[in-house]
């Protein structure tokens, strides 16, 4: 879903949602995509800036009109025109900072409210700094509302493409369906330890045979 | 003039909300209310905690109008205020109206703040659902 003002494609485009807590790095994250960053519109009346992300995939184009707010999310929730026509959706939180776990929960909802069955994914991002207040194996959210869970960090591009090819499989009906070129990202500022990514990554898969919590320990300690 | 006498008022107002501010408690009474973005808080105690939450500290407010007008018999005065809040660390200032109704007694009566933002100023595209494409 494309701004007014904004110029629309004759292939594929879908509305795509971020939601999170403030300074979780949904803005910082939807500016590495770099031809998005140069077309994004804002839009003062809904308090909006729209980026729209074009991806390669071997079944053409496709473009994420990454909604992205103002900061209005800072002082409660969003109102329902930022989730309305939502037709996918990134829930961010930051690995760094525990509240913006406990969240989550409160943004699904929110989401949900509005935008009905549609693909989510859930994002942890930051991995790059070594203090995380949230690890990997502590991440369950996703596995109780069967949402997909990625590991990111925006400011190394670590796993930036994989929520939204997740999101273009799930828009597509198409398991099959991959990226077959790169789109232009501003380059890493940081860079990641990825031996203990891995690490992280093997503990996530770890968890994930494991059973989950009961729901009175949502309350993540 | 009560536009003067309000307007100050409104420049105090916001000014309390640069430092911490025990200040503000005494602007509010038991009986004073405000509606946040939609949420309804009671009670002078109450509507700080909530204030004190939200991240003003670091911004920057630009006041656009200030009108008033006397309300009722008691020497109320109603304000309407309009202004852009400039968030630390955002790019775009955020469009916001706050009435305030004062009275002799009670200095903020009642208090309704909300963010000028529409609720959907987008039109469908002609979206293609990518399976029907492919």
């Amino acid at each position: 879903m494309a701004l007014p003002n904004q110029q629309t494609v004759d292939y594929p485009s879908f509305k795509l949602v971020i939601v999170g807590d403030g300074g979780t790095g949904k803005t910082t994250f939807v500016k590495r995509h770099l031809t998005g960053e140069f077309e994004k519109k804002y839009e003062p009346t809904i308090g909006v800036e729209v980026h729209p992300l074009d991806f390669f995939t071997n079944c053409g184009k496709i473009r994420f009109y990454c909604w992205d707010t103002a900061g209005q999310e800072k002082f409660g929730g969003l109102r329902d025109g930022y989730y309305i026509h939502g037709q996918c959706a990134i829930i961010m939180f930051d690995v760094t900072a525990r509240l913006t776990y406990k969240n989550v929960p409160t943004w699904h909802r929110d989401l949900c409210r509005v935008c009905e069955n549609i693909p989510i994914v859930l994002c942890g991002n930051k991995v790059d700094v070594k203090n995380r207040q949230v690890k990997a194996k502590q991440v369950t959210f996703h596995r109780k509302k069967n949402l997909q869970y990625y590991e990111i960090s925006a400011k190394s591009n670590y796993n930036f493409e994989k929520p939204f090819l997740y999101l273009a499989r799930k828009l597509a009906g198409d398991t099959n369906l991959h990226f077959v070129e790169s789109p232009a990202l501003a380059p890493p500022e940081v860079h990641i330890d990825l031996a203990a990514q891995q690490q992280h990554e093997a503990e996530l898969a770890a968890a994930a045979s494991q059973p989950l919590p009961d729901e009175d320990d949502d309350a993540f300690e | 003039d009560p536009n003067a006498v309000a307007k100050a008022f409104v420049e105090h107002y916001y000014s309390t909300f640069d430092a911490p501010r025990p200040g503000q408690v005494s602007l509010y009474q038991d009986e004073s209310m405000l509606t946040f973005e939609g949420q309804k808080i009671l009670g002078s105690q109450n509507i700080v905690a909530k204030l004190t939450s939200l991240p003003f500290q670091q911004r920057q407010l630009q006041i656009t109008t200030v009108d008033c007008q006397p309300s009722g018999h008691a020497g109320g005065i109603l304000v309407f205020v309009s202004g852009n809040l400039q968030l630390a660390g955002e790019q775009h200032a955020l469009k916001l109206s706050q009435v305030f109704l004062q009275t002799p007694s009670v200095l903020m009566l009642n208090c309704v703040f909300f963010f000028c933002l529409q609720n959907c100023g987008i039109y469908y595209q002609n979206t293609t659902l990518f399976k029907q494409k492919y």
